[in-house]
């Protein structure tokens, strides 16, 4: 007798590590550790990010990283370390090989960031570092615009997927330009694509899925929302909403009504209907 | 007239008189780190845990440490 599977095996795989939770999450920015192992434990998150932070004194964080490390461990998710402030390929690539050995991961989010005001990170840059962390083993997870060609050299040289921006990071915009993600959808379908940055709302996370993306990474929307640990459940539930939306197969929008009744054109009550004749 | 005993490196961008002879193990120790609980760079340049022992420092070294933080 043919039986369902018992759990729906809608996973993804990077680097031959297979992910069930399309909801990344960053760790900074929260009230208390408290409150950060709570919302990792909410989100079902199986990746988290963490950085980098120059500092003459000994454990000067506050005990967040040892927070995220017991959360991950209890949930058997990854830790994705961050170049985040580098400006330039050699700062990035120093730095990733830094993050390599403090937190034993060739998983690198690769960061170059080319403008102060938009952090917007630099293709030049990030293409170069890209091609040397490569051949140096790492798992390259670059933060990128939405430019496809731009997206299409990270692939070349070897970037295990892409993680365009849905809108400046902590800007909490939305996705500002669905058109260029439905073209990187429509014109990298292979292709691993992650939102990262600028989503603000679980609704925004929803739409990036239905978009066709795989996952999305965020963290200013939960880490500053007023309950941080309900709204990681909220990010949970939309990012399932949308991923079921787009595996079930959205209709097309258009401009005009189109009857959902199938009374097929005809009247539904004979006669007059005037309220007069009814007295 | 005596040869100086000390020279001066930039740690974190301020100048530290350090022994002639400091390895960057040393540092690392004196400044109160594990040694997994850090990382280092010198003049730019990742140095990996495993070769701090056989760095020695030398003046005018700028040295970098780098600890685990929350990220997004």
């Amino acid at each position: 007798m043919h039986r369902e599977p018992m759990v729906d095996s809608d996973s993804w795989t990077v680097a031959g590590t297979t992910l069930r939770s399309r909801l990344l999450l960053g760790s900074a920015g929260y009230p208390s550790p408290q409150v950060l192992r709570d919302a990792i434990r909410a989100s079902e998150t199986q990746v988290v990010t963490v950085g980098l932070k120059r500092t003459l004194v000994a454990g000067s964080d506050n005990g967040f990283v040892a927070i995220v490390r017991e959360a991950l461990a209890a949930q058997n998710a990854r830790l994705l370390p961050n170049t985040a402030g580098c400006r330039s390929a050699r700062e990035a690539i120093e730095l990733a090989m830094m993050a390599r050995e403090l937190y034993d991961t060739p998983w690198i989010k690769l960061e170059v960031v080319g403008d102060e005001h938009t952090l917007q990170p630099d293709p030049i840059e990030l293409i170069d570092a890209a091609r040397c962390l490569v051949k140096e083993g790492f798992v390259v997870w670059p933060y990128c615009t939405d430019d496809l060609v731009t997206c299409r050299r990270l692939l070349d040289v070897g970037c295990a997927l892409l993680m365009p921006w849905g809108a400046p990071i902590g800007s909490g915009q939305g996705l500002t330009n669905p058109f260029a993600l439905r073209t990187l959808r429509a014109r990298l379908p292979d292709a691993i694509l992650i939102v990262d940055a600028g989503i603000g709302a679980p609704s925004h996370a929803a739409q990036a899925l239905e978009l066709g993306f795989d996952a999305v990474l965020l963290n200013s929307a939960v880490a500053l929302a007023g309950d941080p640990v309900r709204m990681a459940r909220g990010f949970r539930h939309a990012v399932q909403a949308g991923r079921e939306g787009r595996r079930a197969g959205l209709i097309r929008a258009q401009d005009f009504a189109v009857a959902s009744t199938p009374v097929a054109g005809q009247p539904v009550l004979l006669g007059s209907t005037d309220c007069q004749e009814r007295q | 007239m005596n040869a100086p005993m000390t020279i001066t490196v930039a740690l974190d961008g301020k100048s530290r008189q350090v022994p002639i002879g400091t390895t960057l193990a040393v540092l690392v120790a004196e400044l109160g780190f594990a040694p997994g609980a850090v990382g280092t760079a010198v003049n730019g340049r990742f140095v990996a845990r495993g070769v701090r022992d056989g760095l020695e420092l030398r003046s005018g070294d700028s040295i970098l440490f780098f600890q685990p933080i929350a990220g997004g």
